[in-house]
């Protein structure tokens, strides 16, 4: 059993700073989840307690059946990969990676036997004599999980590991950690991350954590899921708009009523859209948020739809070409641009005014509080 | 700062001649002191302060090495590496302890050992004195060690202290979670990643207690006890009017430091920065 299951957890440093609030959590066998939340939300702080370097201010937190509270973080059975690597400068690859298990006595033959099996897997044979120091980036990365391999642990806890890479090799050792999780099916792995692309990219189950008066207001986790229902279904307009780049247009409306397709509400700017959502518990007039993501905004000549119904209708104050898409930022009723996503240049320039459909099952309707009414 | 080229040129030219001054005040005094061992007493009477020897003239440290000098200097070496090995692992512990440990009164307790600095060590002289005497140390070399240890240690925890805030935290938290408790975090881990910073302490500090008087004058009294600085006192008063012979005792004294040093500085200096910028 390696699910790793934290009840009631929370922590502060100090009596006025609380980081981490009522945490209750169920991480299953062999599961990759990815914490994931913006600067402060106290993610890695809580990939700490699992490891055993922080301690809970209260709750409890097991690995499989054993609570580990107050268990040594070298007996939790973990091994943790470090943003920075925390290769002993000292020492060579192949110390480095055997450092863990001569603490263990474990018996040198078996020693060498898993530090060349996890130097192949990692492909790294060659550089085992060397010092961390004359190893680039990539490759100190690399030996970082080597250390976590070798000690075969039950679970892999992953500190921001891909950080301090640049933009190409972040991606290919995105994919390398993807295949470790393959090859080690039976071991847990938590990763944290502030990169919403790794954690939509790796995750098996996001869990994506409030900050600030957030957290104090709604406790730490905001929604935990699979990434896709977090990206389809966001719970509030925190995960709406902290996934998906750019991020989802919120325009302000009020209810006009509920009809048998879902809830109606009308725009500042005139327009009429119907969100399939259940609005029974809104009082007509009642303030809230339309949310539509880039991608879902299609113009209206290019989809085949109808102008008028599902159609906002803006000036276009500026376009973006990234070649193989581009942003289109559209003026009027909102604070800030809507900005949709459309492919290739869009044909669409300063000043036009332009249609944009948006697909009922696609828009998302949160009431005053910020909270997604559910899809019927 | 936008600075003119007047004063730019200003500077280049400055700095080389300042630093070449500079040079002339610290070996001037250091050629002169060679320079005149190499004289017989007369030759040191008969010419000028400054003239050349007339020759490579060994006479003053065969006269110096027959006599008790090489006690003096085992005495010296016997205490100074003492001295410097406890010195160097008690402040190193101290050290991993103030700068890594969360305790109640860290902060406190680290403040009363750096201010330890500011005890002069004249008014210790006395109880220092009584302590050795009852202790049945008075009149060997190792009732120095003590002291030197006891005076040595605010600095060097201090400077370790600094050095050791540098190792990245990371760094004992994957020892910790590689097995390593308190003692196997300091011994495999902070010790030798802390080996710049230990041969600053180990060598500023050799070259203080190789320089020492005050104590080995006052807990010493025997020509088979007694340490170099005190071998310069006693010739002092052998050789009064042999000046040739007291440089020499003093360049065979000194000489072990400017080997140090000449080795050494880049480390001391090193050391001595540690904590002064981000790296």
């Amino acid at each position: 059993m390696t699910s790793i299951t934290l009840s009631g957890v929370n922590k502060s440093f100090g009596a006025n700073f609380p980081v981490i609030s009522g945490v209750d959590l169920k991480i299953d066998d062999g599961e990759f989840c990815v914490f994931l939340g913006p600067s402060g939300c106290g993610k890695s702080t809580l990939l700490r307690m699992v490891a055993g370097l922080e301690t809970a201010y209260s709750g409890e937190i097991r690995i499989g059946d054993r609570v580990v509270d107050k268990v040594e973080p070298a007996d939790r059975e973990v091994a943790m990969v470090f943003q920075n690597y925390a290769l002993y400068p000292h020492m060579s690859v192949y110390d480095n990676m055997a450092f863990g298990l001569r603490q263990a006595k474990t018996p040198k033959d078996e020693i060498d036997r898993r530090v060349r099996e996890a130097a192949r897997i990692l492909q790294i044979e060659p550089l085992l004599d060397r010092m961390p120091k004359a190893l680039s980036g990539g490759q100190r990365q690399r030996v970082a999980i080597g250390r976590a391999i070798v000690r075969q642990p039950k679970v892999f806890l992953f500190d921001e590991p891909l950080s301090n890479l640049d933009a190409a090799l972040r991606v290919h050792m995105r994919s390398e950690i993807a295949t470790l999780h393959r090859n080690f099916p039976a071991a847990s792995m938590i990763y944290v991350t502030h990169d919403q692309t790794e954690a939509m990219a790796l995750a098996d189950k996001i869990v994506l954590l409030h900050a600030g008066k957030d957290m104090l207001k709604h406790g730490s986790i905001a929604q935990v899921g699979k990434p896709l229902d977090l990206y389809h279904r966001p719970r509030n307009l925190f995960v709406a708009g902290f996934l998906g780049s750019p991020t989802m247009n919120f325009i302000e409306a009020s209810f006009a009523g509920q009809q048998a397709d879902g809830a109606r509400v009308a725009l500042k700017s005139g327009e009429e859209i119907v969100v399939p959502v259940d609005g029974s518990t809104l009082a007509a007039g009642a303030a809230v948020t339309l949310g539509v993501r880039p991608e879902h905004l299609a113009p209206v000549a290019a989809s085949g739809a109808a102008l008028g119904a599902q159609t906002l209708t803006r000036r276009v104050s500026a376009v973006e070409h990234f070649g193989e898409y581009s942003f289109v930022y559209l003026d009027g009723g909102t604070p800030a641009p809507l900005i949709a996503k459309v492919a290739g240049d869009g044909g669409f320039k300063a000043g036009d005014s332009a249609s944009f459909a948006a697909p009922a099952d696609c828009c998302h309707l949160f009431d005053a509080d910020g909270i997604a009414l559910s899809h019927l | 700062m936008a600075t003119s080229p007047v004063t730019r040129a200003a500077g280049r030219v400055a700095v080389p001649v300042l630093g070449l001054f500079w040079l002339a005040v610290t070996t001037v005094p250091f050629l002169f002191m060679v320079m005149t061992t190499f004289k017989t007493q007369q030759e040191s009477y008969a010419s000028s302060v400054w003239a050349l020897p007339e020759g490579l003239n060994f006479v003053n440290y065969a006269d110096v090495l027959s006599g008790p000098f090489l006690a003096y200097l085992k005495n010296s070496v016997m205490v100074v590496v003492i001295s410097v090995l406890l010195i160097v692992l008690i402040s190193a512990m101290a050290a991993y302890a103030f700068a890594r440990m969360r305790f109640r009164f860290n902060e406190a307790l680290f403040g009363l050992i750096v201010a330890g600095m500011i005890v002069p060590i004249h008014i210790t002289l006395v109880p220092i004195y009584l302590m050795t005497r009852d202790m049945g140390l008075y009149d060997s070399p190792f009732a120095l060690v003590g002291p030197y240890v006891a005076t040595s240690l605010p600095i060097s925890v201090f400077i370790l202290t600094e050095f050791m805030r540098q190792i990245p935290k990371e760094l004992e938290e994957a020892a910790r979670l590689d097995g390593c408790g308190p003692f196997a975090i300091f011994f495999k881990i902070f010790l030798p990643l802390s080996g710049p910073g230990l041969s600053t302490v180990a060598i500023y500090n050799a070259i203080m207690l190789w320089n020492e008087f005050i104590f080995a004058y006052v807990l010493t009294s025997s020509t088979s006890t007694r340490t170099l600085p005190l071998a310069i006192w006693d010739y002092q008063g052998q050789y009064s009017s042999n000046i040739p012979a007291i440089l020499a005792v003093v360049t065979l004294t000194s000489l072990p430091l400017v080997v140090a040093y000449a080795f050494g500085q880049e480390k001391i200096v090193k050391g001595m920065m540690a904590g002064s910028v981000k790296g």
